[in-house]
């Protein structure tokens, strides 16, 4: 099962799982960590302990870490992180359109085709209303 | 060259240095110090990849960083730093080596076990204590202050040695 870990500052990640859920039901494999509180280091450690499956080992898998901005604490973490797991996929400027695509697409594709979903949904996201219509 | 900032920040280079700092400083170059990470190229890419285009990097270790930033050596005498360090001890060995340093920004340690709350974003070991206390014992000047424009605490032993007293 592909799983995601959405990296953001202060809240910005747990809310947005949450609203995932409330919209989609329980998403097995998806979760939030703050940066809040915790120094790089330490946000290396719970990164790379997610990657190896260590809260969750049932559920073990490829992963996609989600983050808000590149550049910050959040990015380096995953980073860091992903130089001893490679395989692992980092996306930054996640939204909450593309964590409704994780929970619907997860299943039906592999992780670099839900890479490329989860950008292209992200991307057309991001709109200025009535420009559409 | 000239050091604008010199900051105590475990998380290093981060948003409240490339952009709440430098948008404040506008340095020249940002100069991380630490061993580890000066020699490991992937760490060193990570947060050389973190910092705006138009702001130099450099990655150094300490006895790299004090031979570079020493006055007599200087190459660009011109230039504008903000320097970083992960904890104490290093910014102390740093100006025990000679780097003209004066007022020295604690801007986060956080939360680790065996370190006591000082201030939400500071959280404090003995030896860091020990160290702050050598350093304003030295003559340099502390204080805490996360962001620009946020509250600046000027750290005096007395605040230090009753630290001290709480472990």
């Amino acid at each position: 099962m592909i799983r995601a870990l959405v990296l953001t500052h202060g809240q910005i990640g747990t809310e947005m799982v949450r609203v995932t859920e409330l919209i989609m039901g329980p998403v097995p494999g998806l979760a939030a960590l703050s940066n809040q509180g915790n120094s790089a280091a330490q946000m290396v450690q719970v990164v790379t302990d997610w990657l190896e499956g260590k809260p969750t080992p049932e559920a073990a898998g490829p992963v996609i870490l989600l983050v808000d901005d590149y550049g910050g604490s959040c990015a380096n973490a995953a980073q860091s992180a992903c130089a001893k797991h490679k395989d692992a996929v980092i996306v930054c400027g996640v939204n909450l359109a593309m964590l409704l695509g994780f929970a619907t697409w997860r299943d039906d594709n592999d992780i670099e085709e839900l890479v490329s979903l989860l950008i292209k949904k992200g991307r057309e996201a991001i709109t200025q209303v009535g420009k559409r219509i | 060259m000239k050091i604008t900032l010199a900051r105590v920040d475990d998380r290093l280079i981060h948003g409240q240095v490339t952009v709440g700092w430098s948008q404040k400083l506008r340095p020249d170059r940002i100069v991380l110090v630490n061993d580890d990470i000066a020699a490991d190229p992937w760490q060193a890419r990570v947060y050389r990849s973190s910092v705006p285009p138009e702001i130099a990097v450099s990655i150094l270790s300490v006895a790299n960083a004090a031979d570079l930033l020493s006055p007599a050596e200087s190459p660009r005498p011109d230039e504008s730093l903000v320097l970083l360090t992960e904890s104490p001890a290093e910014m102390a060995q740093l100006a025990s080596l000679g780097v003209p340093l004066r007022r020295i920004n604690i801007g986060g340690m956080h939360f680790s076990p065996g370190k006591q709350e000082f201030l939400p974003y500071v959280f404090l070991s003995p030896q860091d204590v020990g160290d702050m206390l050598g350093l304003l014992e030295a003559g340099y000047e502390l204080f805490a202050q996360q962001v620009p424009g946020g509250r600046e605490v000027l750290l005096h032993p007395g605040l230090l040695l009753e630290m001290e007293a709480r472990f």
